[in-house]
């Protein structure tokens, strides 16, 4: 798959609650070719400290206008920088990145995301969507002010039911319940998740289970995202060594892979 | 325009840029920056004579300036290396050092001699200085060891050694003499360092392998500098690594002593870097009055 290494220059950035960033950013490769599943590596600092670019999900993807944009949680040292980054500032973008998820012969999809993993499905609902295929979102966090992406689901899903822990907004308690009332009707041809380990295990658990054909996005520490550094490693099910996040997935079937 | 052409044991390399070992792969992706035929020379992954799955998770993290790594040398062992990868190197027409280790000097020969054989490889680099292997380093640390595993491989095969060390020993520099003296054609100075990071929440090193190896900008000057002191004992030429990321970083080994250059970690933040460099070294040498990069191999030691 070819790999830009380029400059994207920042169309806008906002802020979402106290811990969340809405990038636009513009390079019409990335916009072009990005695909559900891809992701890339942003940097927007120059010096050596800190020295790795930063793995994100590209959210939504426009060929047309040359834009695309990310949805990052500011956590660390890398994600603080980028959300001092100002309009029309440049960042360098390496992507995309990882293998993207083509095959659409399906007739429904549910999709299970907590806090910020939300950023991973977006493009996924949207192409699906697209393509005639019911999505079901079910997209849970902590609270209210926690829930992401939570206008493009509705957009792109046939269905969204929305989780709070403490119930300040939609159903109070456990997503995984609410996936539970539709396993068996309608039911999903996929389920895919990302966010959280609970709920990768309860996909993995219903995958093994033959309820469903379960999917986990993966998200490792990263170094090259492109298969040079097998920093990225997730141990096989079969015991036989490790994949790479960065190129084997970060999309993996949950009965293929290890998770703790 | 400067000529960029070096030579290693009596093999041209067309300009003195190189990957490091483990941070290189000949995949589609890496052709999408620019074609790994416009390398001096180019090297796989350290193999072993068999395969391996390497560490457990997590095998990277970031550190100032740097990162540690304990991949562990996942591998496909010897035939996997002759049957899918040498292929893919060989058509890219630039001379292949091909990296390999083994957990005893039976196996050293072994799979030198198998390499060898194919007759497509240009020079064999002993990893004698993985910090991710339990008995990784103690090749490069021990001298005794380090003679005789050079000595015998570099008597039963016909193609050059390179010998690539461990800073991690007193004096990097009498290793290097000591890898001259048992007949390597060329060092590769260095390997990475070997670390720590505690994860505090969990309150436990952080790495899968505990430990791992630190490469990057934070070694820069303490490779540059075991390679002053390794020219200063040794004749043979060197292939300075270590936190290269930049054409000045590379021009700063090159003064220092090395014949060539090699990146690592680099290549993961800018996939366009070796290209830079070597255009970089060129630049610098036109700018600087030079005829060749022969030319400035060593010169700082004129005033040192
Ligand atoms: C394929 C992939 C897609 C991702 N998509 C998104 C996304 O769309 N939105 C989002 O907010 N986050 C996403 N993440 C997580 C995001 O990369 C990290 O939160 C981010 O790298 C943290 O950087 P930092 O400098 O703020 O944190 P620090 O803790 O200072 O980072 C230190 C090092 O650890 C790494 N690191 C820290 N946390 C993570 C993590 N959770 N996953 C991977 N590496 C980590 C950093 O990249 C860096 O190398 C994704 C991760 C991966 C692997
Ligand atoms: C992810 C990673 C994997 C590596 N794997 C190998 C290896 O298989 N064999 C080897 O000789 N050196 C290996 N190294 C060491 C590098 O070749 C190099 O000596 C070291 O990283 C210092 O150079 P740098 O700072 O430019 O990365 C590895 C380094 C990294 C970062
Ligand atoms: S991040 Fe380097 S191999 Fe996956």
């Amino acid at each position: 798959m070819k790999v830009f290494y380029e400059k994207a220059k920042v169309i806008s950035l906002k802020r979402i609650g106290d811990s969340y960033l809405e990038i636009v950013l513009e390079n019409r490769n990335i916009a072009r070719w990005g695909r559900p599943a891809n992701f890339v590596l942003i940097k927007g600092w120059e010096n050596y400290d800190p020295l790795l670019a930063r793995p994100f999900d590209i959210v939504q993807a426009d060929g047309e206008t040359g834009r695309f944009m990310l949805v990052i949680k500011v956590t660390g040292r890398g994600t603080r920088l980028l959300a001092k980054l100002e309009d029309k500032s440049e960042v360098s973008v390496i992507g995309p990145l990882g293998k993207a998820i083509e095959d659409f012969s399906i007739s429904r999809i549910g999709l299970l995301v907590r806090g910020v993993g939300a950023a991973a499905v977006v493009l996924l609902a949207e192409k699906a969507r697209e393509r005639g295929i019911e999505v079901y979102t079910f997209l849970s966090a902590s609270t209210g002010s926690r829930l992401v992406c939570r206008e493009l689901l509705e957009k792109y899903s046939t269905e969204i039911e929305i989780a709070t822990d403490d119930g300040t907004i939609g159903y109070h308690g456990d997503a995984r319940e609410r996936v539970s009332a539709y396993l068996d009707e309608p039911g999903f041809d996929r389920l895919y998740t990302c966010g959280s380990r609970r709920f990768a295990r309860f996909v993995k658990d219903m995958d093994k289970q033959g309820r469903i054909e379960g999917y986990l996005f993966l998200e490792t520490y990263m170094a090259c995202g492109m298969g040079d550094c097998h920093g990225c490693a997730v141990g096989k099910a079969t015991g036989e060594g490790y994949y790479l996040v960065c190129k084997d997935g970060p999309v993996f079937r949950s009965s293929d892979v290890v998770i703790d | 325009m400067a000529s960029l052409e070096v030579e290693i044991a009596g093999i041209r390399l067309k300009n003195p840029v190189m990957p490091a070992s483990g941070a290189y792969e000949y995949s589609e992706e890496r052709k999408s920056f620019f074609s790994p035929g416009e390398l001096g020379a180019i090297i796989n992954k350290t193999i072993f004579l068999e395969k391996r799955i390497g560490n457990p998770p997590p095998r990277i993290v970031e550190t100032p300036c740097g990162m540690l790594n304990a991949i562990g040398i996942p591998t496909g062992g010897i035939e996997d290396f002759i049957e899918t990868q040498l292929p893919k190197m060989e058509s890219f027409g630039v001379p292949i050092i091909a990296s390999v280790a083994g957990n005893s000097i039976e196996d050293f020969l072994e799979v030198s001699e198998r390499v060898a054989e194919t007759g497509k490889v240009s020079f064999i680099e002993l990893n004698l200085s993985c910090p991710n292997l339990s008995e990784g380093i103690e090749w490069a640390r021990d001298r005794k060891q380090l003679f005789s595993v050079i000595e015998r491989v570099k008597a039963s095969v016909d193609i050059p050694i390179i010998a690539k060390l461990s800073p991690m020993v007193s004096d990097v520099a009498e290793m290097a003499a000591v890898s001259e003296d048992a007949g390597a054609d060329a060092v590769a100075l260095i390997n990475t360092y070997k670390g720590m990071v505690i994860d505090i929440e969990e309150k436990k090193p952080l790495l899968g392998n505990l430990t791992g190896g630190l490469s990057g900008p934070a070694i820069h000057p303490l490779a540059v500098y075991a390679v002053f002191s390794s020219y200063r004992k040794i004749k043979i030429p060197i292939i300075g690594i270590g936190g290269i990321a930049s054409w000045s970083n590379a021009v700063e080994m090159i003064l220092a002593g090395a014949t060539a250059v090699g990146i690592g970690m680099y290549n993961f933040v800018n996939p366009m870097v070796m290209k830079e460099v070597i255009e970089g070294i060129s630049n610098y040498l036109d700018d600087n009055g030079f005829n060749s990069v022969k030319e400035i191999v060593g010169l700082a030691h004129r005033l040192g």
